[in-house]
């Protein structure tokens, strides 16, 4: 008896330690990224780039332009407007999918007959698992072509369709499955009793669902936007597709070029070298910082938000 | 002669194929306490739910007969449960305060209704608040969160709510089960000052809570409304064995 005791504490002990490692070396992944980019990305600053010059760290972040001139020198880059510009697209595409995904979770949870709920539910998990470079695709081949046609009809100039608009119409895309998704466990999973409280006081179904069930999911609603502006933070592929790779700005204009950290990372990285290739893994550091910075933010806002009366 | 408040008619309730609710032929009156009491699965919380029509929620429940409000004609379908939930509040068996500020949870009701001006509803918070005896607990934190208080206290405040629309019966569902002797005690005190100018109908389990606050006792037993009479009658001297086995703990 005390034997198979000790072998089953023995057992314990061991599943404990085994998963510490596990919980450690996931947790240093994140760390090793980190470490490399940013002794990547350092270079550019520390060194003279073979003859390029250091570049400064204070005009290399508020500088409005990207690779001015026609050769590659330690001034030619700023990320100012790419970092404003970035949160500005990120900001503008939350618009269309948060209040199109909150809905849709609301209905998916409330209101749609189960079949039809499940089937919203396949079709949303679907949406998530579409991989990015099929939205910016889509992004290329349909809603440009619309972009343009709109920006005629309004008298507006357009490269093409490029731009603003279109970023923000696919990333609005591509975070509507998160922000539904979350949105959706968390509508589901208000205290039924509350909504029955309302009905009891004579409120419509209506009334209820907007005043009491939403409020109640407010949390989860909340963290859905979070995860959906990290995305839309990080997205890079679909992003350059559709933005025109504006090299100056910012521009806020719907129908203006635009650029994000992501597109101009990803740009040209594969046909270039020196000064100009260790450059974008200082982007990377800096991208890191924006996504940080602002999942801070947003995190203590939502613990703000939250604890009012919960 | 006693005003009714409700009179039912040869209710029937269906959940699906099972038979919850059998041929209630009831009487409720006016500015008096109804004690609904019965062993767990008997009917009483689907008998309340139907007086404010909450099992219509629940897609499988069928309802057939009559339940009567305030002299209305019979209706089943097409029937304005919006206005009659507003006369007939409902307090649960679990406080469950809307997550917003103690003001907010109270204002509900009548925002709903449209009245916005913030006199109107600083006047029928607190009034309704004081009606709840919860007012001197609370006068100096109306904007803090409803969640914040103690279970008694939230209970009192969902009482609060419902009284706040003016409704004629309030409806109780085991309104103490979950909460301690004391909390117990001041709901219990509440209830008898409420019926000066409300009809409260409550169902509980507790034999004593029945026989200190109500003035009427009804009983039920698998789904059928066995006996009702004045509470000092059921407990003094019940007309069944069944209904005295019940109230002495012989089962249950």
């Amino acid at each position: 008896m005390s034997q198979k005791h000790t072998a089953l504490s023995k057992i314990d002990a061991l599943t404990q330690r085994t998963l510490t490692i596990f919980g450690i070396v996931s947790a240093s992944f994140i760390l090793l990224i980190a470490f490399f980019i940013t002794i990547r990305g350092i270079i550019p600053f520390i060194t003279d780039n073979n003859g390029a010059g250091a570049v400064n760290v204070w005009l290399f972040l508020t500088e409005t332009v990207w690779l001015r001139g026609p050769t590659f020198v330690s001034s030619a880059y700023g990320v100012g407007f790419l970092i404003i510009q970035t949160l500005y697209l990120a900001f503008l595409s939350l618009f269309i999918s948060f209040p199109v995904g909150v809905l849709t979770a609301l209905f998916i949870a409330k209101i749609a007959p189960k079949r039809l709920a499940s089937v919203l539910r396949s079709i949303v998990e679907l949406m998530a698992s579409i991989p990015s470079i099929v939205y910016g695709l889509v992004g290329v081949g349909l809603f440009l072509p619309w972009i343009h046609a709109l920006a005629r009809a309004l008298g507006q100039q357009s490269a093409g369709g490029l731009g603003t608009l279109g970023v923000m119409i696919v990333l609005a895309l591509m975070s509507l499955p998160t922000i539904t998704a979350i949105s959706e466990v968390s509508i589901r999973s208000v205290d039924q009793s509350l909504e029955h409280a309302s009905l009891a006081l004579g409120a419509t179904p209506t009334q209820t669902r907007f005043k009491i069930t939403l409020l109640a999911a407010k949390s989860g609603i909340f963290s859905s936007a979070i995860l959906a502006i990290g995305r839309a933070l990080g997205e890079a592929t679909a992003v350059s597709l559709v933005a025109g790779n504006a090299r100056s700005g910012p521009n806020f204009g719907l129908f203006n070029i635009t650029s994000t950290l992501t597109s101009t990372m990803l740009e040209g990285m594969k046909e270039t070298v020196g000064i100009d290739y260790d450059i974008r893994f200082s982007v990377g550091i800096i991208l890191m910082i924006v996504i940080l910075i602002t999942n801070l933010i947003l995190n203590t806002l939502k613990k703000k938000v939250g604890n009012v009366h919960a | 002669m006693m005003t009714t408040v409700f009179n039912i008619e040869n209710l029937n309730l269906f959940y699906g194929d099972f038979h919850a609710l059998k041929n209630i032929d009831m009487v409720i009156y006016k500015n008096q306490v109804t004690a609904l009491i019965g062993p767990s699965g008997c009917g009483k919380s689907t008998f309340i739910r139907c007086l404010n029509r909450m099992n219509d929620l629940i897609p499988e429940a069928k309802m057939e007969g009559c339940v009567r409000f305030d002299g209305e004609e019979c209706q089943i379908g097409g029937y304005d449960v919006i206005g009659l939930r507003k006369r007939v509040g409902m307090v649960f068996q679990k406080p469950n305060p809307f997550p917003m500020s103690i003001f907010d949870n109270v204002a509900f009701g009548p925002r709903q209704q449209g009245i916005k001006q913030k006199e109107v509803l600083q006047g029928i918070v607190e009034k309704a608040l004081k009606q709840a005896a919860l007012y001197e607990e609370v006068k100096d934190r109306l904007t803090s969160s409803a969640l914040s208080l103690s279970g008694g206290q939230q209970q009192r405040l969902c009482i609060a709510r419902a009284l706040a629309l003016e409704p004629e019966v309030i409806l109780m569902d085991e309104p103490t089960s979950a909460l301690d002797p004391l909390a117990t005690q001041r709901i219990e005190s509440l209830i008898n000052d409420l019926k000066e100018d409300y009809t409260i109908v409550i169902v509980t389990h507790s034999m004593q809570q029945a026989a200190r606050i109500s003035d009427y006792t009804a009983f039920f037993y698998m789904g059928e409304l066995r006996e009702i009479d004045t509470t000092e009658k059921i407990f003094k001297a019940p007309r069944l064995k069944q209904t005295e086995d019940y109230i002495t703990g012989r089962f249950g």
